[in-house]
């Protein structure tokens, strides 16, 4: 994915991903990811049968 | 409801988890602060919309990250999305986005892309319903 650079590039790539979001009653892909220092690895995964989790993804601007 | 509060409200109950992805409105990427918006920018003394660019390298998308949260300040965890944009494009999440998942791993809520579909309340209301049904 390339910096999306104007509207018709935002809206190119919403039609390609969009759809293959989950939705609510499919499984959660899982993912391994680090945090700001690029240490103490995440994996979703680990909260089943722990705990509910918020995902909030969004950036800077 | 803000994020901040619902964090504050549900957070020993829900995992809250940020996710940094790729920017949304950089100045070298869709950027706002072209022609009129630049004048309204200029005018509400933002800074973030000019000193802002699309990292190009997993240290810089850290160092980014690492702005991010502690210009927002919830208080909530940041992780950081790989170059390779895996889990952004897994959760369709540019430019924003919020989920909802339960102790099985599947999803309960699944907001829409933001800005529009980005609705901190419809997340509480379903924390709101999930946690009733416990």
């Amino acid at each position: 994915m390339e910096t999306i650079r104007n509207r018709k590039e935002a809206t190119a790539w919403k039609n390609r991903y969009d759809t293959r979001a989950p939705k609510a009653g499919d499984p959660a892909p899982d993912f391994s990811l680090y945090d700001i220092q690029g240490e103490n690895p995440l994996q979703l995964s680990s909260f089943q049968g722990n705990k509910p989790v918020a995902l909030i993804f969004g950036s800077f601007t | 409801m803000s994020l901040h509060d619902l964090y504050r409200e549900h957070s020993d109950q829900i995992q809250f988890i940020t996710i940094y992805i790729r920017e949304a409105h950089p100045v070298d990427g869709w950027w706002f602060g072209k022609g009129f918006m630049n004048i309204l920018l200029k005018l509400s003394g933002s800074k973030v919309s000019w000193d802002i660019y699309d990292p190009k390298t997993i240290q810089e998308r850290r160092a980014a990250a690492g702005d991010c949260a502690q210009s927002l300040g919830y208080g909530i965890k940041t992780f950081v999305d790989e170059m390779d944009d895996a889990v952004n494009k897994a959760y369709a999440a540019w430019p924003t986005r919020l989920y909802l998942i339960n102790k099985e791993g599947t999803v309960v809520y699944a907001g829409g892309p933001g800005p529009f579909g980005f609705k901190p309340g419809a997340l509480e209301q379903a924390i709101q319903n999930y946690l009733a049904k416990e």
